[in-house]
C-alpha cells in the first residue's frame, strides 16, 4: 500500500464525513439531547402531527402520479420517437435547473387567484394555491423528471427485442408491459420512485411559497421545521428532523441496494 | 404532454409575461437594483467556489471509492447521496447549529460567504461524485499502466492519462452542481441569516419579494436566476462534449 | 403454410428500404433471404412477422391476409440475431411464455415445455435463467420458444451471426435437420452466401430494397442472373472480358491451346492453389488449382503458360471487367 493513497483515503474520510457525516449524526444528537421523555412529548406535538398527515397525504398523491408519468413519458420518448416527443426529452429536465423558489413563484404567477388561471379556477370552486393541491402541484414540479431521467437510458440499453418477441408470441400490449417491459426496468424504477420520494417529503422552498406556509393547515413537515426553527424552539425543529433523517436513512439504504441490483442486472447481461 | 405543459410550460410562459409585464425599463431596473445584483454576485460566486471545490474532493472521493480498498468504503458509498435523501431545511438548521451563535466547535459562521459556501457544498458533493465515478470503473488501468512503465510519476499519469478521459464528466457533473446551486434554498437560508447587501442569496431575495408582494421584481430576477442557470448547464454540456469528442 | 408477398413496398424517411417484393414462400421449405447490409431483407422478415409496418402491399399466409393483422395474430414465431431472451423468466418460463398467453393448462403446458426443451437439448437447464447460457443454447432456447406456440411460419433474423464458427457450423445442420422434421415453413436472413446455399431450399437474393433472383441455390450460382449474384454468391475471375468462377478456368503448359500468360503470384491456401497471372495487354486474371494440378503444373512466378476455360464450364454473364 503506497502512502500517497492512504492519505488520500484519509483525506477524503476526513471530508465526507466532516461534510455529511457530521449533520447527519448532529440531528440525532440534538433530538436526543433532551432525554427520551421530552423527545416522547415532542413527538406528540399537535402541529407537527397535522404536518406530518399532510406530508404523507401529499407524497401519497404525488409520487404515484409522477411514476406513472416518468414511466409513460419513459416509453413514449424511447419506444415512440418523434419530434414531439424530443421536444419533451428536453423540457423535461427543465425543473432540475429550477431554483424551488422559482418553482413556488411561477406556480404562484399561473395558479393564484390573480395569477392567469386563477380567477377560473375559483369560479369552478377550486382553490390550488394554499392548499393541498399547490403543495401536490410543487412536489410534482420539483421531482418530475426524476424518474425518467433513470428509465429512459435502460430503457435505450434494453432494446426492444424481448418486448417483440412477446408480441409474435402472442402477448397483447398491456401483458408486454406488465410481463416483459416492467419487469426490466423494475429495479430501476424502484431507485428513481425512491428518489421521487425523498424530494417530494423533503421539498422546502417550493412548497414554502405555493402553500403560505399556514400553521397547522398547509404546513408540511419541512415547513413545520423551519417554522419551529425560526420561532426559538430549536429542539421541537430537531424532534421533526429527527423523523425526516430517519426517513433519509432508510430510503439511502434503498438506494445502495437498488444500485447493487442495478449494476448487477447490467452485469448480467450479455446484449 | 398535458402534464408537462400544464406543470413547466404554462408557468414557465407565466413568469416571462410577468417579468416584462412593465416593458423591459421595469424588468431591466428590477434586475439590476443594488440588492439585486449583490444577491446575485454573491450567489455566483459561493456557488462557484462550492463547485469548483467539489469538483477536487469529489474527483478524489470517486478515486477512493474505484481505486481503494478498505473496510467500511461501502458505508462510505452509500453516505454520498445523503445530500439526495436528507431534506434541505435539515440541513439547513443544522448547519446553524453546527456552525452558528450556539456551536459545539464556537466557530460562527453564520451571515457570511462562508457559511453559505459550506451549505452549497454540502448539497453539491454528490453531483461531482457521481459523474466521475462510472467513468472511472470503465476507464482500463492499462493506459496508466503503460504510462508507469514509461516512468512517469502518479502525477503526471494522473495529469496526462486520467485527468482527459474523465474531465467531460466532471465538468457536466460540476456544471450541473453549478447549476443547482444558484438556486438553492432550503440548506442555505439559515445559515446566510439573508442580510440584504451581505449574506443575501438570489433564491432568498426572489422570495423576500414575493412574501412583500413584489411579484413582477421577483419575477424579473427569477428570470435572471434562470437564464444563469440554464446557461451553465448548457455551457458545460457544450464543453463536455467538446472535450470528449478530442479525446475519443 | 405458403407465404406470399405482393408489392411490398417500405421506406423510411426519404429512403426506399423496399421497392415492390412480390415473392412466394413454398410451404415447408426452407428460404434464405441474402444479400448485403442495408439490402432490406431484415426489414423484409419483420414485415413478415408484422413487427414494421408496410406502406403498400399485401403479405399472405396461408389464406389469410394479414397485411392488417399484429404481430400477435400471425401465428408466426421469430427469432432475433440476440435471440432476446427474456432476462428475468428462468429458460422453463421463456419457453412457457407463448403457452401461458394462450392459456393451456398448466400440466399441459409443462408437458410441452418439457417435450421442447428435450427437443433443443436443455432439459438440463430449465430452471438456470438465460445469463446462465451459452451463446448456442441461448439460441436453442429462443427457437424453442417460438416453436412452442406451434406457429405457421418459423422466422429467423441472422439466427448464427453472434456465434464463432464452430457452434455456428453445428447449430446450422442441426437448424435444418429440425425444419426438415417439423416441415415448418422457414424464412432466414442472413448476409452469408456460403451459410444461405448450405441450408436453404430456395434463395431469395436482395440487393437495394429490390429482388435480384430466387432460385435453388445449385442453379442460382451457376446461372445468377445479374452481375451482383454472380460477384455475391461467390468469387469471379475474368477473361477476355467474360465472367467465371475460378475453377472454371485451367491452365496449360507454353504450347498448348489457349492465351499466352506470365504468372505473377502464386499463394498457396492449404488443399487450394491460387495463381494470378498476367496477358499480352497487362490484363490480370487468377485461377484457381487443385493441390495435385499445382503439382503437376508447378508454376513459378515469371513463367509463361496458357490459360483456357475448361469444357464444361458455365457462361456467367457477359459481363465485362470493369
Amino acid at each position: 500500500m503506497k502512502r500517497s493513497s492512504i492519505v488520500l483515503r484519509c483525506l477524503v474520510l476526513v471530508y465526507v464525513m466532516a461534510l455529511l457525516g457530521l449533520p447527519l449524526f448532529f440531528v440525532f444528537q440534538q433530538a436526543f439531547s433532551h432525554g427520551w421523555a421530552a423527545l416522547w412529548a415532542a413527538l406528540h406535538d399537535h402541529a407537527m402531527g397535522l404536518a406530518i398527515v399532510l406530508t404523507m397525504k401529499v407524497a401519497l398523491l404525488a409520487v404515484p402520479l409522477n411514476v406513472v408519468f416518468g414511466i409513460g413519458v419513459s416509453l413514449w420518448i424511447v419506444r415512440r420517437p418523434s419530434w414531439l416527443s424530443h421536444v419533451v426529452d428536453v423540457i423535461i429536465d427543465v425543473p432540475l435547473a429550477i431554483s424551488p423558489i422559482i418553482v413556488g413563484l411561477i406556480l404562484e404567477l399561473a395558479y393564484a387567484q390573480s395569477g392567469w388561471f386563477g380567477s377560473t379556477f375559483a369560479r369552478l370552486g377550486w382553490k390550488v394555491m394554499f392548499s393541498l393541491p399547490g403543495i401536490v402541484l410543487a412536489s410534482i414540479f420539483v421531482s418530475l423528471p426524476l424518474v425518467s431521467r433513470q428509465v429512459i437510458p435502460l430503457l435505450r440499453e434494453v432494446g426492444d427485442h424481448q418486448e417483440q418477441t412477446a408480441a409474435t408470441l402472442g402477448a397483447k400490449p398491456t401483458r408486454i408491459f406488465f410481463t416483459i417491459t416492467l419487469r426490466s426496468i423494475a429495479w430501476t424504477a424502484a431507485y428513481g420512485v425512491t428518489l421521487t420520494l425523498a424530494r417530494v417529503i423533503g421539498e422546502y422552498g417550493a412548497v414554502l411559497i405555493v402553500s403560505g406556509n399556514i400553521a397547522l393547515v398547509t404546513q408540511t413537515l419541512t415547513l413545520n421545521i423551519g417554522a419551529n426553527f425560526e420561532n426559538f424552539n430549536a429542539y421541537q425543529g430537531f424532534v421533526g428532523a429527527l423523523l425526516l433523517a430517519m426517513v433519509s436513512v432508510m430510503v439511502l439504504v434503498f438506494i445502495g441496494v437498488a444500485r447493487h441490483r442495478m449494476e448487477r442486472k447490467r452485469h448480467d447481461s450479455f446484449a | 404532454m398535458g402534464y408537462i405543459s400544464l406543470l413547466v410550460m404554462i408557468p414557465l410562459a407565466a413568469l416571462l409575461t410577468n417579468a416584462f409585464k412593465g416593458g423591459l425599463g421595469a424588468f431591466w431596473r428590477a434586475a439590476i437594483s443594488t440588492e439585486s445584483v449583490d444577491a446575485l454576485k454573491l450567489t455566483l460566486v459561493c456557488s462557484f467556489l462550492a463547485a469548483a471545490f467539489n469538483a477536487v474532493a469529489g474527483t478524489a472521493t470517486a478515486f477512493v471509492l474505484v481505486r481503494d480498498k478498505f473496510p467500511g468504503q461501502g458505508i462510505l458509498n452509500t453516505i454520498i447521496d445523503l445530500p439526495f435523501a436528507l431534506p434541505t431545511v435539515v440541513a439547513g438548521i443544522t448547519f446553524y447549529a453546527l456552525y452558528g451563535p450556539h456551536s459545539p466547535f464556537h466557530v460562527n459562521i453564520t451571515g457570511s460567504w462562508i457559511g453559505i459556501t459550506v451549505a452549497i457544498m454540502f448539497v453539491t458533493l454528490p453531483f461531482s461524485v457521481r459523474s466521475v465515478q462510472p467513468v472511472l470503473e470503465s476507464l482500463s488501468l492499462d493506459a496508466e499502466a503503460a504510462a508507469a512503465t514509461l516512468g512517469a510519476s502518479s502525477f503526471r499519469i494522473f495529469r496526462t492519462v486520467t485527468l482527459p478521459a474523465i474531465l467531460p464528466a466532471l465538468l457536466t457533473g460540476t456544471g450541473l452542481a453549478f447549476a443547482r446551486a444558484l438556486g438553492e434554498y432550503g440548506s442555505v437560508v439559515f445559515i446566510s441569516n439573508n442580510l440584504p447587501y451581505h449574506s443575501e442569496v438570489a433564491s432568498s431575495y426572489v422570495y423576500s419579494l414575493v412574501s412583500s408582494g413584489q411579484v413582477a421584481s421577483a419575477a424579473s430576477v427569477a428570470v435572471v436566476l434562470l437564464c444563469l442557470a440554464l446557461l451553465v448547464l448548457i455551457a458545460s454540456n457544450v464543453i463536455g462534449r467538446r472535450l470528449s469528442r478530442r479525446h475519443g | 403454410m405458403t407465404v406470399s408477398l405482393n408489392g411490398v413496398t417500405k421506406t423510411f424517411g426519404h429512403r426506399l428500404v423496399l421497392d415492390n417484393i412480390t415473392e412466394s414462400f413454398a410451404d415447408g421449405q426452407l428460404t434464405a433471404l441474402l444479400g448485403p447490409s442495408g439490402s432490406g431483407k431484415s426489414t423484409l422478415l419483420k414485415i413478415v412477422a408484422g413487427l414494421t409496418p408496410l406502406d403498400s402491399g399485401q403479405v399472405v399466409i396461408g389464406d389469410r391476409d394479414v397485411t392488417h393483422a399484429p404481430a400477435r395474430d400471425r401465428h408466426i414465431g421469430f427469432c432475433f440475431q440476440d435471440y432476446a431472451p427474456f432476462r428475468h423468466l428462468s429458460v422453463f418460463d421463456n419457453v412457457a411464455y407463448g403457452l401461458k398467453v394462450q392459456r393451456v393448462p398448466r400440466d399441459e403446458r409443462r408437458r410441452q415445455v418439457e417435450e421442447l426443451l428435450g427437443l433443443v437439448r436443455l432439459e438440463d437447464f430449465a430452471n438456470q435463467y438465460p445469463h446462465h447460457l451459452s451463446g448456442g443454447q441461448r439460441q436453442r432456447m429462443a427457437l424453442a420458444r417460438a416453436l412452442a406456440v406451434k406457429p405457421d411460419v418459423l422466422l429467423l433474423d441472422e439466427p448464427f451471426a453472434a456465434l464463432d464458427a464452430q457452434v455456428r457450423s453445428e447449430l446450422r445442420s442441426w437448424v435444418r435437420s429440425l425444419q426438415r422434421d417439423l416441415g415448418i415453413t422457414t424464412i432466414l436472413v442472413t448476409h452469408d452466401q456460403s451459410e444461405a446455399m448450405e441450408i436453404a431450399d430456395r434463395l431469395v437474393i436482395l440487393n437495394d430494397g429490390k429482388i435480384e433472383q430466387a432460385g435453388k441455390p445449385s442453379f442460382v450460382y451457376d446461372h445468377p442472373a445479374t452481375d451482383f449474384v454472380a460477384g455475391f454468391l461467390g468469387p469471379l475471375t475474368y477473361l477476355d472480358g467474360i465472367a467465371y468462377r475460378p475453377h472454371e478456368l485451367e491452365v496449360g503448359a507454353f504450347g498448348e491451346a489457349g492465351e499466352n500468360v506470365r504468372v505473377t503470384d502464386v499463394t498457396r491456401l492449404g488443399f487450394e492453389v491460387r495463381v494470378t497471372l498476367e496477358n499480352a495487354r497487362g490484363e490480370t486474371t487468377w485461377v484457381q488449382l487443385t493441390h495435385d494440378e499445382a503439382r503437376a503444373l508447378n508454376p513459378v512466378v515469371n513463367q509463361t503458360l496458357v490459360v483456357r476455360a475448361r469444357a464444361e464450364h458455365s457462361v456467367l454473364t457477359r459481363t465485362s471487367q470493369h
